[in-house]
């Protein structure tokens, strides 16, 4: 059990908080399509590819890239081109 | 399923927690028993973000599992000191009760158990990660559910096992709780638990078959959970039923 990774992914879960400032009802349990492949899963559930700005959140099915969120001094942005719905 | 979703989350404010108790768990491990004031409530496996700031105006944030029961008053997070990291060294050497930093929270409702949730409970830890899992337990405990329920647990030594008296108090206690406890590392003398990393032969032998349909929580290292969750699909368990919860590197993400 080392600390030292080399996956390096986490789980959709983690992002919750930055995702949580745009969103109102609970992100994490919200469902997502995904575009490429048609896979709904839950946010939470996702891949998540975590930085110190932000987050990409992977497809657990094919590896789409269904949210890219990013908080700068310029605002939050948030692209979602890879999900074809969330489901509150 | 638990279904919070369509209800509207409190904006997620920083405020102040204060520590008011400090619990020695292992070398590495410490719990903070902090007074959130405004605390909301939180349901079990939600964790919090923690903000630090230096005299320069740096900020550091990270998530930490919550791990008391939303039945206690304060709020515990347990953390473990990580060498190199930028703020789990200051939570475990240098707080001191009566220190306060800022937490929002509580944060994400995917990783949740409560004790409304039917059917048995599959709880699989490795080292640290048994934080979240210990606040579905104490609230299980607590509300004296009977949901059959297993624990296994992942630690490298004995002395690292984290509430090791109070999961074994709560198992003793209760004849639907079954506690296991691997120890990867390092084993005390007379030790007839199991002595390696959970792999697909310990889940096939000890945990619930898939026709039963156990929720299934997974939260440690991330070669652990990929493992065991990997496993757990071979034996037929169906992917959504199955919930993890990686360490990063960092613990965590800022924003």
């Amino acid at each position: 059990m080392t600390e030292n990774n080399s996956v390096l992914f986490l789980d959709g879960n983690a992002a919750a908080s930055l995702l949580q400032e745009i969103f109102v009802p609970d992100i994490s349990i919200a469902e997502i399509r995904c575009v490429a492949c048609g896979f709904a899963s839950t946010v939470g559930s996702l891949r998540l590819y975590a930085a110190s700005m932000g987050a990409v959140l992977r497809c657990t099915h094919c590896d789409g890239i269904l949210i890219r969120a990013v908080h700068t001094r310029h605002g939050r942005w948030l692209e979602m081109t890879g999900a074809r719905h969330l489901r509150f | 399923m638990i279904e919070p979703a369509i209800a509207p989350q409190p904006r997620l404010e920083w405020q102040l927690a204060e520590v008011r108790a400090i619990v020695v768990e292992t070398p590495r491990v410490k719990s903070l028993l902090l007074q959130v004031p405004a605390w909301q409530g939180h349901l079990p496996g939600q964790h919090v973000d923690i903000r630090l700031t230096a005299e320069d105006g740096y900020q550091a944030q990270r998530s930490y599992s919550i791990a008391s029961p939303p039945e206690d008053a304060l709020l515990t997070l347990t953390v473990e000191r990580l060498d190199n990291g930028e703020v789990s060294p200051y939570l475990v050497d240098d707080v001191r009760v009566g220190d306060q930093f800022e937490l929002r929270g509580p944060i994400g409702g995917y990783f949740v158990w409560t004790v409304a949730t039917r059917g048995p409970l599959c709880l699989i830890a490795g080292g640290s990660g048994i934080a979240p899992l210990a606040a579905m337990l104490r609230h299980r405990a607590r509300r004296k559910v009977r949901a059959p329920t297993l624990l296994m647990y992942s630690s490298r030594s004995l002395e690292e096992v984290i509430y090791g008296e109070e999961l074994d108090a709560m198992s003793r206690g209760d004849s639907d709780l079954r506690l296991v406890n691997t120890l990867t590392r390092e084993q005390p003398e007379g030790w007839t638990g199991y002595r390696r990393r959970i792999d697909k032969a310990m889940l096939a032998e000890v945990g619930f078959p898939p026709e039963q349909h156990p929720k299934i929580f997974i939260c440690g290292p991330t070669p652990l959970v990929e493992d065991a969750s990997r496993f757990l699909v071979e034996l037929g368990h169906p992917f959504p039923t199955i919930k993890t919860e990686r360490f990063g590197p960092t613990g965590g993400l800022a924003s």
